[in-house]
C-alpha cells in the first residue's frame, strides 16, 4: 500500500467578517498518496484556495484532523508551522509572490535562508542547479520585473524546489499566463512528478486539471466528486503542436503590414 | 553570523531604496547625536582651558574683595537641600528681600556635580558678610603682618577708558595693581620692564601694554617711551606684555597696566581698591593664610569679635571650582536639551518603520509563507530600525567633527572630540533603533501569511 503524505477528516474553515460568520470549509475528507499528481477545482467561492491553504499550512483548520506526512498539523504552534512549509512544502502562487527587490538569486535562496543550513560551498551549487532545472541560468542576476510571467513562474518554481520539498503546493499557477506558456509550465510539474514529487495545484480550467491524474471537485465548501484521468495531457506533445509566440507575432503583422 | 549580514544587506537594501524618506528620518538623530557631542566636547574644552589659565596663576592664588551686602554667604558647601535651607532662613532673615544677583549666580555653584572640595566646604558654613572697602592701607598691614603671604598685590580695576596714540584712540580695560603683579598673574614681560615699587610709591604716569594693544597701536614702532593719553592723562610706556591668552573670556592681551596709586589720584579720584591678591608661600598652608588674612584684616578694620567681616576671601582653588561647576551645569543643560532631539528622532524611526511594514505587508507574506518564523521578521526589521538609527548616529558623530572644527577655526578653543561621547552617542542610537523598531517589528512579525498575501 502506498504512502499517505496528506490525510484530513472532517476540516472545516469558518471565517469571521464582522458578525457574520462564513463556512468556507464544511468537512473535507481528503486522502493523497505520495507521488500523486492532483488537481481541486471548482468555481470561485468554492473554498479550493482555502483548501489550498490549509493544505500548505499557511492556515490552520477551524476543526478536523490534518496529518501532513505523518505530522498531526492541529497541534503545531505557528514556528512550528513555518518550519513546516519551510521544509515540506514548495508553494507556488499565482500571482508569482517574488520578491521585486532580489535577483532570481536571492529569489530562489531565499527558503535556504530561513532553514539555517550553512556550508556556503554547496549553498551555492545547489541554487545554480535548481535554477538550471527550470531553464533560467541565463537570468539569474536579473531582477523579477526583468523578467516575463513564464519565467517568473519558473522563479517561483525554482524557489519552491530548493529545500526538495516533499510536496509542492500551486494556487492556479496557470491563471495569469498565455495557454502556451502555461502549457510550458505544466510540462516543469509533470517533469517534477514523473521524478517522484507530489503535486497538488488548485484551477478552474479543466484542460490544465487534465494534465494530472486525478481531479477533485470541490462546491461550497465541500468535495462533491472525484474523477481519475486515464489518460493524462502530455504537456511537452501538446507544446510540439501550438505555435510559437514568435510565429504568431510574424502572421500577424504579415497579414497587417498594408494596413499600417 | 551570515543571518545578520544577511539581515544587514536587506535593511541597507530598504534604506536605499528610498534615500530621502531615510534621510529625513535619521535627521533627527543625526542632529541630536551631532548637538550632544559638539555641546559636551566644547564643554569640555572651555572647562579645559578655564582650568588651564587658573592652574598657569597658580592654585596658592588667593584673592580678598570688598564685602557686599549680604547676611549670608557660602560659596561651596553643602547639596542642594541644605542650600534650600539656606535660601529659606535668608528670605526670613532679610525680610523677604531679592538677594543681590552676585550670590544667585555663584549661589547653586559647587557641591552638585563636583562632588566639592571638602577642605574649603568645612572652612565656609554660613558666613556673614556686610558692606565694606578695601584700602591700600590693607595692603600694607597684610605686608607687614603676615607671614604666610607672599606678592600681595593691590588691584584696581577702572574697566575701560579712553586710550590714545597718536592720532587712534578706542577704548581699552585698564588694571591698577603693584609691581608684584606680574608674580600673581603669570604675565611675562616682553620688551621694557614692569612697573616698580618706586613707580607705585611716587604715583609715575608710567603704563605697561597688553600685547594687543601693542600691535594695534603700534604695529612695527617700538612702543617703549612713546607717550599715550589714557583719560586725556599722559603716560609713558614702560613695558609691554606677551600674549597671554584668554581667561573667563577676557584676555589681558588687550589690557593695560598702571600704578594704582597713579589711578587712584589721576583717573579714579578715589583711594580705595577692587581687589587685593596674594600668593600663599606653600599651597599646604591655604587655610591657615586664609585664616591669618582674615584675622591682620579684622584688625586692621577694627571689627569687634562677633561682627561680621566686611571682606571676602577666596582661593584661585574655590574660583576653579566654581568655573567648572558653571560649565558643567551648562554643558549638561545644553546637552539634556539636544538629548530631546534624540527622542524625536526616535520618534520619527518608529513612524517611519510602521510606513515601511504597512508598505512591505506582501513581502512579509512571502518571507512568511516559504518559512520565515516570527522571529526571523521581527530580528529583519529591528535591524533596520537600527541600521537606519546608527547611521544617523554615525554621520551625527561627522557633524559634530563638522562643529568643532569650526569652532576652533574660529575661536580660541582647541575642543577634542573625546571616545567616551562617541561611544555613548553610538550606544545610545542603538537603542534608539531597538526601542523605537520593537513595535513596528512586532506588529510586522505578527501579520498573518495569508492576510498579507492577500494584501494589495
Amino acid at each position: 500500500m502506498e504512502k499517505k503524505i496528506i490525510l484530513t477528516k472532517e476540516i472545516t474553515k469558518i471565517y469571521k467578517v464582522g458578525d457574520i460568520k462564513v463556512n468556507a470549509l464544511r468537512g473535507i475528507n481528503l486522502e493523497i498518496n505520495e507521488g500523486e499528481f492532483v488537481s481541486i477545482m471548482g468555481p470561485s467561492g468554492s473554498g479550493k484556495s482555502t483548501l489550498m491553504n490549509i493544505l500548505g499550512c499557511l492556515d490552520k483548520p477551524t476543526s478536523g484532523f490534518y496529518y501532513l506526512d505523518g505530522i498531526n498539523v492541529m497541534d503545531l504552534n505557528d514556528n512550528q508551522l513555518a518550519e513546516i512549509r519551510n521544509k515540506k512544502v514548495g508553494f507556488v502562487f499565482q500571482t508569482f509572490n517574488l520578491l521585486p527587490r532580489l535577483n532570481i538569486i536571492g529569489n530562489v535562496e531565499l527558503p535556504l535562508i530561513y532553514s539555517r543550513r550553512e556550508q556556503s560551498r554547496a549553498r551555492k551549487d545547489l541554487i545554480n542547479e535548481v535554477i538550471n532545472s527550470v531553464g533560467l541560468a541565463e537570468w539569474i542576476k536579473h531582477k523579477p520585473s526583468e523578467l516575463s510571467g513564464g519565467q517568473r513562474q519558473r522563479v517561483a518554481i525554482a524557489r519552491a524546489l530548493i529545500n526538495n520539498p516533499a510536496i509542492i503546493m500551486a494556487d492556479e499557477p496557470t491563471g495569469n499566463l498565455d495557454s502556451r506558456t502555461g502549457e510550458e509550465i505544466m510540462a516543469i510539474f509533470q517533469e517534477l512528478n514523473r521524478r517522484g514529487k507530489t503535486i497538488i495545484f488548485v484551477t478552474h480550467e479543466i484542460e490544465i486539471a487534465k494534465h494530472s491524474g486525478r481531479i477533485i471537485y470541490l462546491r461550497d465548501g465541500i468535495l462533491c466528486g472525484e474523477e481519475k484521468v486515464k489518460e493524462p495531457v502530455n504537456a511537452c506533445k501538446m507544446l510540439e503542436n501550438m505555435p510559437k509566440l514568435e510565429d504568431k507575432i510574424n502572421n500577424f503583422s504579415n497579414n497587417n503590414s498594408n494596413v499600417i | 553570523m551570515k543571518r545578520i549580514l544577511e539581515n544587514i544587506k536587506i535593511a541597507f537594501n530598504s534604506i536605499t531604496l528610498n534615500k530621502l524618506r531615510s534621510f529625513l528620518t535619521m535627521l533627527g538623530i543625526i542632529i541630536g547625536v551631532g548637538s550632544v557631542i559638539a555641546v559636551t566636547s566644547i564643554g569640555s574644552a572651555a572647562e579645559a582651558s578655564i582650568s588651564e589659565n587658573i592652574q598657569s596663576v597658580g592654585s596658592n592664588v588667593i584673592t580678598i574683595t570688598p564685602g557686599r551686602d549680604r547676611p549670608f554667604t557660602s560659596s561651596s558647601s553643602g547639596g542642594e537641600s541644605l542650600r534650600e535651607i539656606q535660601r529659606e532662613t535668608n528670605i526670613n532673615r532679610s525680610g523677604g528681600n531679592a538677594r543681590p544677583p552676585e550670590e544667585q549666580g555663584q549661589g547653586p555653584a559647587g557641591g552638585g556635580f563636583m562632588g566639592g572640595m571638602p577642605m574649603i566646604e568645612e572652612e565656609e558654613e554660613e558666613e556673614e558678610i556686610v558692606a565694606g572697602e578695601l584700602y591700600l592701607e590693607d595692603v600694607s598691614a597684610l605686608k607687614e603682618k603676615s607671614d604666610l603671604l607672599e606678592n600681595i598685590a593691590p588691584v584696581l580695576t577702572l574697566g575701560n577708558l579712553n586710550f590714545s596714540y597718536g592720532s587712534s584712540s578706542g577704548n581699552i580695560s585698564v588694571t591698577a595693581t603693584s609691581e608684584q603683579y606680574p608674580s600673581l598673574s603669570g604675565y611675562e614681560i616682553d620688551l621694557g620692564s614692569f612697573f616698580t615699587e618706586f613707580d607705585v610709591l611716587n604715583a609715575t604716569s608710567v603704563v605697561v601694554l597688553g600685547y594687543d594693544v601693542v600691535t594695534d597701536y603700534f604695529g612695527k614702532i617700538n612702543p617703549i617711551g612713546e607717550e599715550v593719553k589714557i583719560n586725556g592723562e599722559k603716560f609713558i610706556v614702560m613695558g609691554t606684555l606677551k600674549s597671554a591668552g584668554y581667561t573667563f573670556g577676557m584676555s589681558a592681551d588687550n589690557s593695560i597696566f598702571i600704578p594704582v596709586t597713579t589711578a587712584q589720584n589721576k583717573l579714579y579720584g578715589n583711594d580705595t581698591i577692587n581687589q587685593i591678591t596674594a600668593k600663599v608661600k606653600s599651597e599646604d598652608f591655604i587655610d591657615a593664610a586664609i585664616i591669618e588674612a582674615k584675622s591682620i584684616l579684622r584688625e586692621q578694620h577694627s571689627i569687634l569679635p562677633g561682627e561680621p567681616n566686611d571682606f571676602e576671601i577666596s582661593s584661585s582653588e574655590q574660583l576653579l571650582e566654581m568655573a567648572t561647576s558653571i560649565t558643567d551645569t551648562l554643558v549638561i543643560t545644553l546637552a539634556s536639551i539636544a538629548a530631546i532631539s534624540l527622542l524625536v528622532g526616535g520618534i520619527g524611526i518608529m513612524n517611519i518603520m510602521f510606513v515601511s511594514v504597512t508598505e512591505r505587508t506582501r513581502e512579509i507574506g512571502i518571507r512568511k509563507a516559504i518559512g520565515a518564523k516570527n522571529r526571523d521578521i521581527l530580528i529583519q526589521f529591528l535591524t533596520e530600525s537600527t541600521v537606519l538609527s546608527l547611521s544617523g548616529g554615525i554621520t551625527g558623530i561627522g557633524l559634530a567633527g563638522l562643529i568643532t572644527w569650526i569652532i576652533n577655526t574660529f575661536t580660541a578653543l582647541s575642543s577634542l572630540i573625546t571616545i567616551s561621547p562617541v561611544v555613548i552617542a553610538l550606544a545610545f542610537s542603538t537603542v534608539i533603533g531597538l526601542l523605537f523598531g520593537i513595535l513596528p517589528a512586532m506588529r510586522a512579525a505578527r501579520l498573518s501569511p495569508i492576510e498579507s498575501l492577500r494584501y494589495e
